[in-house]
């Protein structure tokens, strides 16, 4: 080995790395759901703690990547319109197979003609993260609930466990008021969310996100609120 | 409305990705969905060997990173541009990650969606039948485009348009059409009326684009400043502000902006060309020659790959002493493109190469065939070329080929003093000073003789007669920006009168691209555009 050689650029491999990650992903998450490989019922169940440790995997992967991308300022930001409806069932459908598997309903409620400007794949990773997390924290049941409350889209994941403890909540708003520090894996979520909900601004106004206890569960509750 | 099987079920579907496993798993689920007739490819190769022999798929679903040689967006833009995907066709990207590098063509090669992997199943059926819907419902808006149709495509935008839906899309290709048509008053108005709701950065830059054409450059900067401090990733409104400052003949700046665009987002082909010729004309030959390499390395798997990288860089080794890449360079223009006019410049600059190397008989063979490529078509050349070909055909002797290659660029720019000076001050150089100013005095006066004839034909009301003969005019002088303009003014009054007349509609239109190219500020070329959309049709 020449010691004299520099060290590689490791961002050069990270879109490569990257890629091959993403398609090893696809096919464990679609094996798991088990469409084609003819997954009997008992084993969807057993297998259902696997799929969600795949989606953590994969949430993490996102958050790592958009904040990597976010803070290189070469991420596509893009506020589009999205139809709130399309947005709800898309997520839906990315987690009805694990929500089934764990016996955990999820439980809709928006209007259906309302619209909204975000970036949908952030806002999505937001979600998706939100979600999961609630799954494990959850005893069966979740609520989605979203809603125009004074012209700021209110997002709400919703679960009937025993809610945030007093630290989490700590944290939560710690974060979300700007404390900069992260800790450990909640740490990491709790970054991205609060990144991505500073990154959608409108007219002075900025997006939020608090831990909340109570809802109409009595849970926790993750609210993302985008201006 | 069809159920969702039938949407699979009569539908042919190509999938691209270099990745086994996802190749199996996409062919699997659309199997799932009801569709029969799915073809797979591992490579780009593979993807246009199956886009050029069959007939148009209704869907591809192309993975972005597809091994060595073009990506996904690459295959996209060369099935657009080879029409081997027709309106109809939806074009799915699939891909690992968004990056800006990504998302940067031009509006007409964008993709019709992103699905970020992972995705399952469910969600790959429910995006996969929207799109196609979409696409079903924009057809007929993109055939009316197709069909330069634009006044039908608007109102069928108009009507597409609802309530509780997303308009993006529609909303995009309708400021586009205003755009692209020369309707600034309307696409002004359009992106006004979005912007009233939210700050959108690609509307904002749309207002900007209009400032742009309105030649109100200062408006222009403040809009763009504003997008970029609001979203400093949206790479259209940085290369837009560099274009305003090149506009306005800051050099510095234009290269400034576009130098910290490639550090971020190094894989644009055009903003590296651009980078290119903008270092090149401040005469910083190094920022010029490493875009300019960049770029022919971007350009390698693309469609839309262009000589002017090889011809800048070629000029640059020149300049830099190193012939011998240049004379390949200068080669790999006749040989790589099909581009006639790439062509001739790349001859005047290998002729200048083999006199400064002193290499005569390589130079005098250059001249001579450049003569015969210039006898051939008078107006190939640009008038920057022009002037660099007269120049080396003095150098080489050849005062004939010299001489006529001047006049052309006289009759084609008669009324611009400052050109004007420049032509005398190669004649002078070549010890011509009195033979030529008669030559440039009578050709001025021909010009203008012919295009006062013109006018006052169509002042008159003969207006047929007015039309026929600036048309010969702008046949002799197809780079001449009175004549053409002229031509469309009559045009528009003969339209006026007799109402609208589909060929000499199209005609006008041609001369008024032209216009553009000449002179993109030109103001009666924005007027007579209003004019002529004004026209009722039949």
């Amino acid at each position: 080995m020449d010691n004299q050689e520099t060290p590689p650029d490791i961002t050069a491999f990270f879109a490569s790395a990257i890629h091959d990650m993403k398609n090893s992903l696809c096919v464990l998450i679609n094996f798991l759901e088990g469409y084609h490989t003819g997954l009997d019922e008992n084993l969807k169940s057993e297998v259902a703690p696997m799929l969600y440790e795949v989606k953590r995997v994969n949430n993490n992967l996102v958050q790592m990547l958009a904040i990597y991308k976010v803070g290189n300022e070469f991420y596509p930001f893009e506020m589009t319109e999205n139809a709130i409806d399309e947005f709800v069932s898309e997520i839906v459908m990315q987690n009805q197979t694990l929500l089934d598997n764990l016996g955990i309903t999820l439980e809709l409620d928006y209007d259906k003609d309302l619209t909204w400007y975000f970036d949908r794949e952030l806002v999505s990773g937001v979600i998706s993260h939100a979600l999961n997390n609630a799954m494990r924290y959850t005893h069966d049941k979740l609520r989605l609930l979203i809603t125009n409350e004074d012209d700021y889209l209110v997002i709400r994941v919703e679960d009937n466990g025993t809610g945030y403890s007093a630290g989490m909540l700590e944290t939560g708003n710690a974060v979300s008021k700007g404390v900069d520090f992260a800790s450990g894996s909640t740490g990491l979520g709790l970054f991205f969310t609060s990144m991505v909900a500073k990154l959608h601004k409108h007219r002075g106004k900025t997006g939020s996100m608090t831990l909340e206890n109570g809802g109409k569960f009595g849970g926790g509750c993750f609210v993302l609120r985008l201006p | 409305m069809f159920t969702s099987d039938s949407i699979f079920e009569n539908r042919r579907f190509l999938i691209v990705d270099d990745f086994q496993g996802m190749r199996a798993m996409l062919r699997e689920m659309l199997k799932a969905f009801g569709s029969r007739t799915i073809s797979v490819a591992a490579n780009a190769k593979e993807a246009i060997a199956y886009l050029e022999q069959s007939d148009k798929y209704d869907a591809v679903l192309c993975d972005y990173n597809i091994g060595p040689g073009k990506n996904g967006q690459q295959v996209l833009e060369e099935a657009k541009y080879r029409h081997l995907i027709g309106p109809a066709t939806a074009w799915v990207i699939v891909t690992a990650e968004k990056t800006s590098d990504m998302v940067i063509g031009a509006a007409e090669y964008m993709p019709d969606d992103y699905i970020i992997k992972p995705i399952n199943e469910a969600a790959l059926r429910s995006r996969l039948e929207k799109v196609i819907t979409k696409k079903a419902e924009l057809y007929d808006i993109q055939k009316a485009i197709f069909a330069k149709n634009f006044n039908a495509a608007l109102s069928l935008c108009d009507k597409a348009m609802g309530p509780g839906k997303a308009n993006n899309e529609i909303l995009r290709i309708k400021s586009n059409l205003l755009l692209d048509i020369g309707r600034y008053d309307k696409a002004k108005e359009l992106f006004e009326k979005i912007l009233s709701v939210r700050d959108v950065p690609w509307a904002k830059t749309g207002l900007a684009k209009v400032a742009f054409h309105m030649g109100e450059m200062e408006t222009a900067q403040r809009l763009l400043k504003e997008v970029i401090n609001e979203s400093r990733s949206y790479m259209e409104a940085h290369d837009w502000l560099a274009k305003t400052y090149h506009q306005r003949g800051d050099l510095e700046e234009a290269q400034r902006i576009l130098v910290r665009c490639t550090e971020t987002s190094p894989n644009s082909m055009n903003r590296q060309k651009t980078l290119g010729e903008i270092a090149h004309k401040r005469g910083d030959l190094d920022v010029a020659e490493k875009a300019f390499r960049k770029t022919i390395k971007l350009g390698e798997n693309s469609i839309l790959n262009t000589p002017v990288a090889h011809l800048g860089l070629a000029k640059i080794c020149t300049e830099k002493d190193n012939p011998s890449e240049a004379l390949q360079l200068l080669k790999s223009v006749h040989k790589e493109f099909d581009d006639k006019a790439a062509s001739l410049h790349a001859k005047v600059m290998e002729g200048v190469v083999y006199q400064k190397t002193g290499d005569h008989v390589n130079a005098r063979k250059a001249a001579e065939e450049l003569a015969a490529i210039i006898q051939e078509d008078p107006n190939l050349a640009s008038t920057d070329v022009a002037l660099e070909a007269a120049g080396f055909l003095f150098k080489a002797g050849d005062k004939e080929a010299a001489q006529s290659m001047l006049e052309t660029v006289v009759k084609n720019n008669h009324d611009d003093d400052a050109l004007i000076d420049q032509v005398k001050e190669i004649f002078d150089q070549a010890g011509m000073e009195n033979e030529s100013r008669q030559m440039i005095d009578t050709s001025r006066r021909e010009v203008v003789e012919t295009n006062n004839k013109g006018v006052t034909l169509a002042k008159e009301g003969q207006l047929d007669e007015a039309i026929q003969w600036l048309r010969n005019a702008k046949a002799m002088l197809p780079n001449n920006k009175q004549i053409l303009l002229n031509f469309t003014h009559a045009a528009i009054l003969a339209m006026q009168k007799n109402g609208r007349n589909d060929n000499l509609m199209s005609e006008a239109k041609e001369c008024l691209n032209r216009v553009g190219a000449l002179d993109p500020l030109e103001k009666r070329r924005i007027q007579y555009l209003g004019m002529l959309e004004a026209i009722p049709s039949r």
